[in-house]
């Protein structure tokens, strides 16, 4: 819990005609991080064909599945086997006929939607051309020297449309518009016709197919549009019934298709990372606990009988930055684990913050918004939202409760101060007392901070960090001298000499370890040394400073509540009340939200930014279903 | 309009190449040359050079060089909001709009969507497009389906009909740039009015050289009807205004047309012999407006616009100089294919 399991790095080498089945098994072991494989001498990718047929088939899948709604839940029977890459070709191609036809009919329904919508235009657009003074039918004569069309464009482009023609002799003259089409005549002489087809093409020109019946009787065109509009609704439903006839034909298959996609995931996803291969051998490699070795050893013996090699090694030293960090956390600490990864991912061997956040994060919290009635109404909302914020809601609750708490042992309740004594102290009527408790959790938390640092350092091979710098024991020796200095100062202890003492020869060490470190001229090193050493102590103090707010903010809640009572006992009694109520309202919503986030920031610079790196990579297992399905 | 960008845009005029620089990397031996690289922030393209297989570097040369570009772009938007920030972001979208040119030839020719997927230029933060799911349409129709669902719809309606009449892909990728550099006008135009000279004066630059070869490649290379011509050239008010680029379209022969623009225009085209020639003389004038851009007190957006089209320009001389090491091109093929005009290479 407090650090990731220790990890084995393996090489499973096998028949290449079996990877497809091994990276099954490793999906179904459960715990299996792939990595890039590093043998040289394997030189082929022989998943890449099995990923690329996998990808595609997978999409149309997708595609089909949206269409058609098959959503049943899959089962994966125990001794399935993933399929071969001939298999999974072949039922790629039978998902690429499917979704052909299915698009066709997709296809002609849009393009019938299409000329439907456009059907409806060329009604208006018929309405008002029966009423212009033309003689249409000698206007579209074949014979005339004079080409005219009647047609439609966007309307984006009608004005360089009209200056492209106007090159050619040509005339535009629009008569409607219907959306962003633009209904136009245009004419000019036959002569350069020829001229102006690229451009109408290129301009999205739609000729009008005007009826002949129009060109003599524009009434009758009445009769042809609505058979056009029969004709297409026959063809639409004509389409529909494709669609259907399609997904009761391929719906039982669908399902088939996506169980062997689901077996056939694993070695597609293992393929990303690099499944490398040789004639007839692949090798996958990869992450798995330590204390798993043996159960898989016997799940590859039981599935492959031999006919496969597994190598293991501990980690080396120059690969730990790339080693993925498994953290098992228990149920009541999960709720937490994204607020530690919203900063970074514990590397592998680093300690993991996870459950001294929630312990301090929970302290600061409550300690600054301690009032029993505020933590209430967070611990009651918060359960009330469960089923919207998820296990998040834990965090609410949890906070809520330490929230009542402290609100017992400050005697605070909804502000009020007199109504119950305060079980252990009252911040405004003991200041000094709440902000030396507050310091004195500061410097607690850094010295833990300091250690695990130390520790993360020597774990990872930097003793000379881990023992000199300022964040580590050199650094610890100086603070908690100086420590013991300003406590000795201020006539609580005597121990003034071996502190100083102990501050100096800490700071001594620091210095020396920045001027070994410092690889620059005399100059430079001098000033490098001196002021990293001088920033040293300023960050630990202000470091420790910054608790100071832990106290201040327990002050401002009751300094909130004491005006909001001031404002409410001018009111008469209704505006009292309303007072009172909205002005917790306040106070739970915009301080609460405030001390959350101080609580955070504490954790954040005070805390993680000393020891943790958060630059590790989470252990992702080889799964058999994406997470979200899952899910 | 910041100090952060003030300063960026100076510290990037550094790495700029002076043209003398890019001659001498023909020359250069492989380590000096990887340093030149390296001292003009161009580390990213050394992966590969002279060490063929060594590093695992997937990416193409061109979409290293566009990494590049994109990642300095990012450096330099970061104080910008507004209409500057859509501007400097809509200048990256057409290394996205060549993107769905590919998607789009891909699926005229059937590729297959790793194939396709590999040809694509990964746009980082700038992309907008899922190119997984565009790669792994089924055809055309269904892929303009997609596009037009996304956020090039505008410019990819264009296209659609265009592609429905007639499967050319010129007629493709002629409606994506004009949309493409439509849009550019529309979103720099605000910019225009608020920055004023120096930014329009790049925009004029770019707008006015992008009509005339277009122009002339469609005139005289693809032997197209003035009036069609006119129509695929990109809407301007700049110097080339419409019923001047009416007027040179309707001309029959390169000569003709070079001698009706504006007469500052002759001067900068006097002899050139091919469009090529053209092109080179043309992005040469605006190369030289865009560096008196950046060394002026001009806002710092204009600046920052005029480093990143000097930087185009330099990259595309460096990918000519590693292109011609790595072929083994001599070194007078590879001085043709730098930012010059011949007669100035000889």
């Amino acid at each position: 819990m407090l650090r990731a399991e220790p990890l084995l790095r393996i090489q499973l080498l096998m028949l290449a005609s079996e990877a497809q089945d091994a990276a099954l098994a490793l999906a179904q072991f459960g715990v299996f991080n792939p990595a890039p494989c590093t043998l040289d001498a394997l030189e082929e990718s022989p998943a890449a064909a099995y990923r690329e047929a996998w990808l595609e088939a997978e999409s149309r899948l997708a595609k089909l599945l949206e269409q058609c709604g098959e959503s049943r839940l899959l089962q994966l029977p125990e001794n399935a086997e993933a399929p071969v890459l001939a298999d999974l070709q072949e039922l790629n191609r039978w998902l690429k006929g499917v979704w052909s036809s299915c698009l066709a009919s997709h296809e002609s329904e849009a393009q019938i939607k299409d000329a439907l919508s456009h059907l409806d235009a060329l009604e208006e657009t018929l309405t008002k051309l029966e009423r212009l003074n033309v003689d249409l039918a000698h206007l579209l004569r074949q014979d005339s020297l004079l080409v005219v069309h009647i047609g439609s464009l966007p309307s984006t482009g009608m004005k360089r449309v009209t200056e492209a023609l106007s090159m050619t002799g040509h005339l535009v003259s629009s008569f409607d518009q219907v959306g962003e089409q633009v209904f136009a005549v245009i004419a000019g002489p036959r002569a350069r016709h020829e001229e102006v087809h690229g451009l109408l093409a290129q301009a999205g020109w739609r000729e009008l197919p005007v009826p002949v019946e129009l060109r003599t009787h524009p009434q009758a065109a009445r009769a042809w549009l609505e058979q056009e509009r029969a004709r297409l609704n026959a063809e639409s439903g004509a389409e529909c019934q494709v669609m259907d006839d399609l997904r009761k034909q391929f719906g039982p298959r669908l399902y088939e298709a996506r169980l062997r996609l689901a077996l056939a995931r694993p070695l597609a996803e293992a393929a990303l990372l690099g499944v490398r291969g040789q004639g007839g051998l692949a090798a996958l490699s990869g992450w798995i606990p330590r204390q798993k070795l043996d159960v898989l050893r016997e799940m590859l013996e039981a599935r492959f009988q031999g006919r496969y090699m597994l190598n293991q090694r501990e980690p080396v030293a120059s690969e730990v930055a790339e080693v993925p960090s498994l953290v098992r956390y228990p149920g009541w600490l999960k709720p937490f684990v994204p607020l530690v990864k919203s900063y970074g991912v514990p590397r592998y061997g680093e300690f993991d913050p996870a459950l001294p956040f929630a312990v301090t994060y929970l302290l600061l919290f409550g300690a600054m918004f301690g009032d029993i009635g505020h933590g209430a109404v967070i611990l009651l909302l918060a359960a009330a939202l469960y089923r919207r914020l998820g296990p998040m809601a834990w965090v609410g609750i949890a906070a809520g409760a330490v929230s009542m708490l402290f609100g017992l042992l400050y005697g605070s309740i909804f502000g009020y101060e007199d109504i119950i004594e305060p079980l252990w102290l009252s911040p405004l009527h003991d200041p000094i007392r709440a902000l030396t408790i507050a310091v004195a959790f500061g410097v607690g938390f850094i010295v833990f901070t300091l250690l695990v640092n130390a520790r993360n350092k020597f774990i990872a091979g930097h003793v000379g960090e881990a023992l000199f710098d300022s964040n580590g024991l050199a650094g610890l020796v100086f603070y908690l001298g100086a420590v013991g200095s300003v406590v000795s100062l201020t006539g609580a202890a005597d121990f003034g000499e071996p502190a100083g003492l102990m501050a100096g020869a800490g700071i001594l060490m620091v210095a020396g370890f920045k001027w070994v470190e410092a690889k620059a001229g005399l100059g430079e090193r001098i000033l490098v040394t001196a002021i990293e050493t001088l920033e040293t102590g300023i960050n630990l103090f202000a470091n420790t400073l910054s608790f100071m707010r832990v106290a201040a903010f327990s002050l401002n809640h009751v300094a909130l509540a004491l005006a909001i009572f001031t404002l409410a006992n001018g009111l008469g009694t209704a505006g009292h009340w309303l007072t009172i109520v909205l002005g917790n309202v306040v106070i739970i919503v915009l301080e609460g939200g405030i001390v959350a986030i101080q609580a955070l920031r504490l954790m954040y610079y005070e805390g993680f930014s000393r020891f943790f790196s958060g630059d590790g990579i989470e252990f992702m297992p080889l799964r058999l279903l994406p997470e979200r399905v899952k899910s | 309009m910041s100090a952060y960008l003030n300063t960026r845009v100076s510290l990037y005029a550094g790495l700029l190449w002076q043209d003398e620089e890019l001659d001498t990397l023909l020359g250069m031996a492989d380590d000096a040359f990887v340093d030149t690289l390296t001292r003009h922030g161009l580390h990213g393209l050394v992966p590969g050079f002279g060490t063929p297989g060594r590093q695992q570097e997937t990416r193409s040369l061109e979409q290293r060089i566009i990494a590049q570009i994109l990642d300095e772009t990012r450096v330099l938007i970061r104080p910008l909001s507004g209409n500057a920030r859509t501007f400097m972001t809509y200048w990256t979208a057409r290394f996205e709009v060549s993107n769905i040119k590919t998607l789009l030839r891909s699926k005229m020719t059937g590729e297959s969507p790793a194939a396709v997927l590999a040809q694509l230029t990964p746009m980082g933060i700038f992309g907008r497009l899922d190119n997984q799911d565009l790669a792994h349409a089924e055809d055309v129709g269904e892929l303009l389906r997609r596009l037009e669902a996304g956020p090039y719809a505008s410019i990819v309606r264009h296209a659609r009909r265009a592609i429905e009449l007639s499967h050319d892909p010129f007629n493709l990728d002629a409606a994506l740039d004009r949309g493409y550099y439509e849009g550019l006008i529309a979103r720099g135009q605000p910019l225009e009015d608020t920055v004023g000279l120096p930014f329009r004066a790049l925009m004029a630059n770019l707008i006015d050289r992008i009509n005339l070869v277009w122009l002339l490649r469609y005139r005289f290379n693809y032997k197209l009807p003035p009036a069609q011509v006119y129509y695929l050239l990109v809407g301007s008010r700049y110097s080339l205004t419409g019923a001047r680029l009416q007027q040179l379209a309707a001309l029959d022969s390169l000569e003709a047309v070079l001698a009706a623009l504006p007469p500052p225009w002759q001067s900068r085209l006097s002899g050139a012999a091919d469009i090529p020639d053209v092109f080179f003389r043309m992005e040469r004038a605006a190369a030289e407006q865009a560096l008196r851009v950046l060394r002026s007190n001009a806002p710092d957006i204009a600046r920052a616009f005029a480093y990143l089209i000097l930087r185009e320009r330099d990259l595309r001389g460096v990918r000519a100089a590693l292109r011609g090491r790595q072929l083994g091109l001599p070194d007078a093929h590879v001085r043709q294919a730098l930012h010059r005009t011949p007669a100035e290479a000889s």
